[in-house]
């Protein structure tokens, strides 16, 4: 055991080696004397991985597989209160869908605030959060430990306290921003209201998310550029090259896979933010105008009782997600390969 | 023993009688009767009740257990739900058959919840109690579905006009009996008080919209045979809707800022000092009160007068206490429903939470008593209270805030008054089918 603390990579490597050692002799025997007990869970039957897989998977699929499966079958039918109430079930094909790709609404406001609002996140999420991380990386110790705790300050408060927090500097008529503008005469607070027009209720859900989405972006890029060995931009600053050019040509593809990773982890949250748009004036369901998939999929689905739309807007949110993550997995491989 | 056995096959037959929503009640008269008698110990009675509507409801429950326990010998698990996720457990629980025995109902659930078999039908039983002549009509609307009552009426509440009474004073304004003194008193006060905002429009609150629309003689829908039409975009409706929209728009007496306040939004500017007057509930004199105390000689309120005299119609809103149709203990289960609603309890439970009983009767008992933050009210609900369509469609209509839609769109300026209800009118039809 004493061995085993001191140098446990050596051991554990030993152990492994160790173990196919006696094989060639023990194998023929174990065969023909103890055949029976070991073929069942031998090395070469397929069932072993199974059944050491099996209590994850069991989980997995009560907890995340059977929902999904339950919405797809909910997304087919005409689903209501009545349907919850006696158990019954009301199958009507893919009407859901052709009513949901059928309304224009989807094409001219849902999709587009959807979309528009995930690339503006993801985009300023990312590179802000890689920004604070390199800044991150050149400080000392000291100051690094004091700047990432404040920067998890804003990731850990909850969505709810966050947008609540925004919409009050935001307030219209008594909030930090339009006093300050009031102030400065370039607005009036009796005739401005933000909350009610797409673009500017957008930039302010955008502020929030990416003020909540930007310190995780910022934490896994620094995890990732203290693996960087500074060899290699000591060797890049000897031949004169400037920190631009070290940043593309050293530390982004090293950091590929990370940027990869955080990219679509943002993508998927982005793409469904929903309280912090139901939770601003106007979000919930008063200004079809700002309306996200997020949003009209619980309308839809706990406010109007019509859970099999509402389950519909959902599979379509997850096969966008889908996609997208299939689309943007396929490339980063490919270039890999290259 | 004997005994036992009888309450036990009438407590069945009667739930027979409850679920094929049976209209003679010639034998479950007896029934009652010896339910009544009957020695309920051991049992236990699970209630659901919204949290928030009485300051103190820890202690009031207390002493309806204990009342309770004394008359009926069972014991009772009262189950506090907040109203924010409450419509949803319901759901889940009639779902999943783990309905409690009663609960609170907000009125526009009931006739939902008992569309789906659900609750139990409770004509019969408030007949047989005598109570049918003694209860508040709009809450008893509310709670029929096809001609039989699943709710009986617990306690209501209605929006006036809650008004700052000092700066009515001060700048010499009488109360408002017409439309056109309504929005004189709000430009007088605007121009007396110039940071106030005088009457606040709110576009996240379909029910400052209501008096307007009823007071111009218009509707939110009607019904003709089984089919509801759209009354929305009526030209007497949008007549309501022009004035009041327009004495944010076109008066200015307003503020950009409400286009998106919802009630507590009106209620938290009005206890900071910025609002003249609003549309509030009769549950917020209290609550400001509470608030800020400083308000409390400063503020009274008026019933929403009429366009040219009377009053405007108000939304009624309140609560039903229903028994669900899964419980196994009917008889228990009335008489839980009859002590809450009814005497005492329902008294103490009205002057403590601010809103109205639900039994005639005890109404006419507050609007006797007189007070200046309560009568206005009283006669508000008494002489002008009036319903939203009773149909579960319009709790979708609700669920889509097809109203709420319509006034910021008008509000915002990215609608005209005609545009605006003609969309909302369109929105209604399509849930109604009509």
């Amino acid at each position: 055991m004493a061995d085993l603390h001191q140098v446990p990579g050596a051991s554990a490597d030993q152990l492994t080696r160790r173990a196919p050692a006696p094989d060639p002799s023990a194998g023929p025997r174990r065969g023909t004397g103890r055949g029976g007990m070991h073929g069942v869970l031998g090395h070469r039957s397929p069932v072993r991985p199974w059944l050491l897989l099996a209590p994850a998977l069991a989980v997995l699929a009560v907890l995340l597989l059977w929902p999904l499966v339950r919405v797809v079958m909910i997304s087919l039918q005409d689903y209501g209160l009545r349907q919850i109430a006696s158990g019954e079930s009301n199958y009507i094909g893919f009407d859901n869908y052709a009513a949901i790709l059928g309304d224009s609404f989807l094409w001219t406001v849902v999709l587009p605030n959807t979309i528009g609002f995930a690339v503006a996140c993801v985009v300023l999420t990312v590179v802000l959060g890689t920004a604070v991380a390199l800044f991150l990386n050149n400080l000392g110790t000291f100051w690094r430990t004091v700047c990432s705790t404040a920067i998890m300050v804003a990731w850990a408060v909850p969505a709810i306290t966050g947008t609540y927090v925004w919409i009050w500097i935001f307030d219209p008529l008594n909030g930090l921003v339009s006093s300050v503008l009031d102030s400065v005469g370039l607005i009036d607070p009796a005739t401005t209201n933000w909350f009610t027009e797409r673009l500017s209720f957008y930039a302010i859900a955008t502020l929030n998310v990416v003020h909540h989405g930007f310190p995780f972006v910022a934490i896994t890029v620094l995890a990732g550029l203290l693996t960087i060995p500074k060899e290699l931009h000591e060797a890049a600053m000897m031949d004169g090259a400037t920190p631009w050019r070290r940043f593309w040509t050293i530390t982004a593809p090293i950091l590929r896979p990370v940027f990869a990773v955080v990219t679509i982890l943002s993508t998927i949250w982005d793409f469904k933010v929903f309280t912090q748009i139901y939770l601003m004036p106007g979000g919930n369901g008063g200004n079809k105008e700002v309306f996200n998939l997020g949003v009209w999929s619980y309308i839809q689905s706990f406010a109007q009782g019509k859970y099999g739309m509402g389950s519909a807007i959902a599979v379509l949110l997850t096969l966008i997600l889908l996609g997208i993550t299939v689309v943007y997995m396929r490339t980063l491989f490919k270039e890999e390969e290259l | 023993m004997q005994r036992r056995s009888t309450v036990a096959v009438t407590g069945t037959l009667l739930l027979a009688l409850g679920l094929t929503a049976c209209g003679g009640g010639d034998g479950s008269g007896e029934a009652t009767g010896d339910a009544a008698s009957a020695d309920h110990t051991g049992e236990t009675l699970t209630v659901w009740i919204m949290e928030g509507t009485n300051p103190d409801g820890d202690a009031f429950f207390d002493e309806v257990t204990a009342a309770f326990k004394e008359e009926t010998g069972a014991d009772l698990q009262i189950e506090l739900q907040p109203w924010a996720s409450a419509h949803d457990k319901f759901t889940t629980s009639i779902a999943g058959n783990t309905t409690p025995d009663v609960a609170e109902l907000g009125t526009t659930w009931t006739g939902e919840f008992a569309d789906v078999g659900a609750l139990t039908d409770l004509t019969d039983r408030i007949k047989e109690a005598g109570l049918e002549e003694d209860l508040v009509p709009g809450l008893v609307e509310s709670a029929t579905l096809d001609g039989a009552q699943y709710g009986m009426p617990w306690y209501a509440g209605v929006r006036s006009i809650v008004y700052r009474k000092d700066l009515f004073e001060a700048a010499g304004i009488e109360v408002p009996t017409t439309w056109a003194e309504l929005q004189t008193a709000a430009e007088t006060l605007k121009a007396a008080n110039p940071g106030l905002v005088p009457f606040p429009v709110a576009g996240d609150s379909q029910y400052g919209a209501m008096p307007f629309v009823w007071g111009a003689g218009g509707d939110l829908a009607s019904k003709d045979g089984d089919v509801w039409t759209s009354e929305i975009s009526s030209p007497e409706s949008v007549k309501g809707l022009e004035f009041y929209t327009g004495l944010a728009t076109e008066a200015g007496l307003s503020t950009a800022a409400a286009t998106t306040w919802k009630e507590t939004d009106l209620l938290s500017n009005f206890e900071q000092g910025n609002v003249g007057m609003m549309i509030s509930g009769s549950w917020t004199p209290g609550k400001i009160v509470a608030d800020v105390p400083d308000m409390a000689d400063k503020i009274g309120a008026f019933p929403i007068p009429g366009e040219t005299e009377g009053l405007s119609d108000s939304f009624l809103g309140g609560s039903h206490l229903g028994v669900f149709a899964a419980s196994e203990k009917q008889d228990l289960a009335w008489e839980f429903v009859e002590m809450m609603t009814t005497g005492t309890f329902a008294q103490e439970w009205g002057n403590q939470s601010g809103y109205f009983p639900g039994q005639t009767s005890l109404l006419e008992k507050v609007i006797e008593e007189d007070d200046p933050l309560v009568a206005p009210f009283a006669q508000q609900m008494v002489e002008a209270g009036a319903s939203v369509p009773v149909t579960p469609l319009y709790g979708q209509i609700q669920g889509k805030k097809t109203l709420e839609t319509m006034l910021q769109s008008i509000l915002s300026g990215s609608a005209t008054v005609q545009e605006a209800a003609d969309t909302a009118a369109a929105d209604m039809n399509e849930t109604f089918g009509s």
